[in-house]
């Protein structure tokens, strides 16, 4: 579901102030966790690795509740909190101990919409969905620009100008249209993506 | 938690517009992610169909399916469907992804989604807010450059609408956002949070680095994700990597638990018929003598470990079982005086059926822990050409197959041949995990030296959970699925463990009965962990005495038992409980550190679905057992379920749903 790396110890350094109290979260370990990296991290901290407290799940405010009372005496003692987690769990802790600093070890880098292991799909939401006019190749996530109304033009041999990694998503939509006959909704009149619209509220059951 | 959706239906306008013309329609519908799960509607495939009806469109077919975005579970049910061929347009109500990946796998049929994905946050700036397993409000955007240290825990990226770094933009009014008066502005939370922290100057003379926008790359990111995908598809689908622990224990040489001064041995310690006990009370009884009979095909004859006197035939707790069964308790004289029935046997002069008869009167079960009677396995109701071995110990703390393999390795592979001949296979595979290095190489040297008659092939296989179980070995080595509810031979295939092998072996050779196993002892307060070999009726009460040292650190408040590993382990609510055949090790945890929490509300994450290995749909489970309605969760194929606990491992709600899978397996029996 999302990828994470380890900060440069550099930057952490100084934020730590001595009395360090190290929190794992192992809740998603099982898609993404560096846990070698955050081992070799919090040696050239000149941390202890067998003192980490590893918490599952930071993200559930009710768990992170009661693993705070349970680490209580650790927690009070300590003068900074490192916490290993994705975004999501750092806030959820740092918003139950306003008054301690909680520093972040890792970084969040990618996030996909589903399950453990990343789908090969990616939806932003963005409230009108367009897939029915490209042949289910979604240019919102897949365009590196996220462009609605065609190629950018930089393409070259079917790659993207940003990285030969990337396929030119509307190259893809372009061969998919043309394969099932479907040309005409290429070459549609386009809306204008209403951003509005991807900043919805949920719509309340009827 | 918050109810979210998801997902909401196009409006009406443009769904009449987009099937214009077109009839025949199969919705595919997905049950939706991220939700209590408290009820089965879905009312977005409702209002659809009411409109489809309205507009008098005709609807062939409708199937639900749960996260239609996990390709591979979605992707073979997807296809199972009938009245599909029969559609001339399949619409889609799902979020995007699931859209997609039913788009993807109906490649030759018009496919379209009738529904738009909404944002389940409605203050975020940035549409990737549906992250995290629990939703409470926090996201996150993954920009790559976490800035949570400079802003006391609240992400600017996510909650100012401008994705402001270096602080508020100015237009804020009363502590909210120009841009609604219904959102904070998060600089204002920041500058609050920062002071309670006295940490404000630090901040107001930060340099903050620009958004790196090129962070990360997109080859950083599709290494990382392949490595993760390739991680978890390894072997079978589904499954985990727990931390494996077994350092304690892989490196001690298998040692001989002391005598132990009396013994209970359990009249069932197999599947089948319980056992007749052959003594009383006050008889003299000797070592490896049968003291239980077995009084059916499907069962297994128990024999005296020790040499002594029977002080009691009585009821006792059975680890496994849960429930008290007969029990025949032995005061040992410690002098181990051999019965008459141990004479060798020389293998290659028996024919397969005697061989089988020994296997039967020496009581040789599965050790694997399942404890089918041996002799049945080897004689399958119809003919076999695989044999494979398993040396997959893939549950954590255990390491005992694997010291039986690196030290009794020639036993093993005696049990092998015998059980090769038997079944008469020529094609035996060996299979073991990575992790077991030195049992890997013991067993190359070992095939190096000594060529064997059959065609023996050692499978090295990528650790995962759980590897072991015969239905994954059997599909990643010979690409055979075993039906649902069906055995191994179905396929043509058997399956031994290991030990099971080297106890074939001495009850052949030797004439030895199965009156010992090595078992591995570990975890909390063990001062003596080790791989020891154990007399089977040998109290629990006695091993953790001796290997922990005494019995006064130990109590049932602040400790867990359990026997066997601790994914698939029985957990024990006494000591005075005897190990039996089918005890793979003895694991202690502390209780605050396995601690399940409190059991919460499925919130239908799908991480059940992603990592079950028999490709179930756990979470239904759940739904069923709330309702008290048992006799649904058949339809859900509890009976498939191994109970191997990866479901219960990842739940984020802590749900038990191992113990829910046994009570329903008992209920609709
Ligand atoms: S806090 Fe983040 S890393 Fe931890 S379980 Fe939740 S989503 Fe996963
Ligand atoms: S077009 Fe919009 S709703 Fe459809 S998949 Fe892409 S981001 Fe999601
Ligand atoms: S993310 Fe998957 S499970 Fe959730 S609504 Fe979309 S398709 Fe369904
Ligand atoms: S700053 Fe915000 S978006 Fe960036 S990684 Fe941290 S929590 Fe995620
Ligand atoms: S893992 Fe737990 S919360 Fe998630 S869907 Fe399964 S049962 Fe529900
Ligand atoms: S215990 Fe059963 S339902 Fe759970 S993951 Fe294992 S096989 Fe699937």
């Amino acid at each position: 579901m999302f990828i994470l790396e380890t900060k440069p110890k550099e930057e952490l350094e100084k934020l730590l102030k001595p009395g360090v109290c190290v929190i794992k979260c192992i809740g998603c370990r099982e898609i993404s966790l560096p846990e070698e990296k955050i081992e070799e991290l919090l040696k050239n901290l000149e941390l202890d690795a067998k003192d980490v407290l590893a918490v599952d799940y930071l993200c559930n405010a009710d768990f992170t509740k009661s693993r705070l009372l349970k680490y209580k005496s650790e927690i009070d003692k300590c003068n900074s909190i490192l916490v290993f987690s994705c975004g999501v769990g750092l806030q959820v802790l740092a918003g139950m101990l306003e008054e301690k600093s909680a520093v972040q070890g890792l970084n969040t880098i990618y996030i996909s919409g589903r399950g453990l292991a990343p789908s090969d799909y990616d939806c932003d939401q963005c409230g009108e969905c367009l897939l029915n006019l490209t042949g289910g190749i979604c240019p919102v996530t897949q365009c590196s620009k996220g462009l609605l109304n065609g190629p950018c033009g930089g393409a070259k041999n079917g790659k993207c100008e940003i990285s030969k990694d990337l396929d030119c998503a509307w190259e893809k939509i372009y061969k998919k249209l043309e394969a099932s006959g479907r040309l005409d909704s290429y070459f549609r009149k386009m809306k204008v993506r209403d951003y509005s619209k991807a900043l919805a509220k949920p719509k309340q059951p009827v | 938690m918050v109810e979210i959706k998801k997902t909401g239906l196009k409006p009406k306008e443009e769904i009449i517009e987009l099937l214009e013309g077109k009839n025949k329609i199969f919705v595919i519908a997905c049950n939706k992610c991220y939700k209590e799960y408290t009820d089965e509607t879905n009312e977005e495939l409702d209002q659809f169909l009411k409109l489809m009806q309205e507009n008098g469109k005709n609807v062939v077919g409708t199937a639900r399916i749960d996260f239609l975005c996990n390709g591979q579970t979605a992707g073979k049910k997807i296809s199972e469907f009938k009245n599909m061929d029969e559609a001339e347009t399949i619409c889609v109500v799902s979020c995007g992804i699931g859209a997609q990946t039913t788009m993807a796998t109906l490649d030759g049929k018009p496919v379209y989604t009738v529904s738009d994905s909404l944002s389940i946050a409605d203050n975020a700036t940035t549409p990737q807010a549906y992250h995290g397993i629990c939703i409470f409000g926090q996201k996150c955007a993954a920009c790559g450059q976490c800035y949570l240290n400079f802003t006391g825990g609240i992400c600017p990226i996510v909650e100012c609408s401008k994705s402001l770094i270096n602080g508020p933009c100015g237009g804020a009014k009363n502590g909210k956002c120009e841009i609604s008066k219904e959102h904070d502005c998060a600089w204002e939370k920041i500058y609050e949070r920062l002071s309670k922290q006295n940490r404000v100057q630090d901040f107001i003379f930060l340099q903050v680095n620009v958004n790196d926008f090129s962070k990360p790359t997109v080859e950083q990111t599709n290494a990382l994700i392949k490595a993760v995908r390739d991680k978890r598809d390894e072997n079978f689908y589904g499954g985990l990597h727990p931390y494996s622990n077994k350092d304690s224990t892989t490196d001690l040489p298998i040692t001989a638990f002391p005598e132990p001064e009396t013994v209970a041995i359990l009249l069932s310690q197999h599947t089948g018929r319980i056992c007749e006990p052959l003594v009383k009370a006050g008889e003299k009884v000797k070592y490896g003598q049968k003291i239980g009979e077995a009084g059916a095909p499907v069962s297994a004859p128990v024999h005296s470990s020790v040499s002594g006197e029977v002080i009691a035939v009585e009821p006792l707790l059975h680890p496994a079982l849960k429930k008290e069964v007969p029990a025949i308790i032995i005061k040992s004289d410690g002098k181990n005086t051999p019965h008459e029935s141990i004479v060798p046997n020389d293998p290659e002069k028996l024919p397969a059926e005697k061989l089988l008869e020994i296997i039967r009167e020496k009581g040789i079960v599965g050790l694997g822990g399942a404890m089918f009677p041996t002799h049945i396995k080897l004689k399958p109701p119809k003919p076999v050409d695989i044999l494979m071995i398993n040396g997959c110990e893939c549950e954590p703390y255990l390491t005992a197959d694997e010291r039986v393999i690196i030290e009794r390795t020639e036993k093993v592979f005696s049990g092998i041949h015998i059980i090769a001949k038997i079944l008469q296979v020529k094609k035996v595979y060996f299979a073991v995990e990575d992790h077991s290095q030195k049992a890997i190489a013991k067993i190359r040297d070992y095939i190096m030296q000594n060529p064997m008659e059959e065609d023996l092939s050692l499978v090295e296989l990528k650790t995962k959970y759980p590897q072991g179980a015969e239905r994954m070995l059997i599909k990643k080595i010979t690409g055979r699925e075993v039906p649902r509810g069906g055995l191994p031979f179905e396929v043509g295939v058997v399956v031994s463990n290991v030990g099971t092998c080297a106890a074939v072996s001495d009850a052949v050779r030797e004439g030895m009965p199965l009156v010992k196993r090595v078992i591995t002892v570990a975890g909390e307060n063990i001062g003596k962990p080790g791989n020891y070999e154990v007399k089977i009726g040998t109290s629990v009460k006695d091993i953790i005495a001796y290997c922990s040292g005494s019995l006064s650190g130990f109590d049932f408040i602040s400790y867990v038992l359990k026997m066997g590993g601790p994914m698939m382990g029985v957990q024990q609510q006494t000591l005075d409980v005897p190990v039996i055949k089918g005890t793979s090790g003895i694991v202690v945890f502390k209780k605050a550190d396995i601690e399940q929490d409190i059991a919460r509300q499925c919130i239908q994450c799908g991480r059940c679905v992603d990592v079950c290995p028999m490709e179930l749909s756990p979470l239904h489970f759940i739904f069923c057992a709330k309702q008290e309605k048992w006799e649904n969760t058949a339809a859900y194929n509890v009976k498939d379920c191994i109970e191997c606990g990866c479901c219960d491992y990842i739940c984020p709600s802590k749900l038990p749903i191992v113990e829910i899978v046994k009570k329903a397996k008992q209920k609709i029996k």
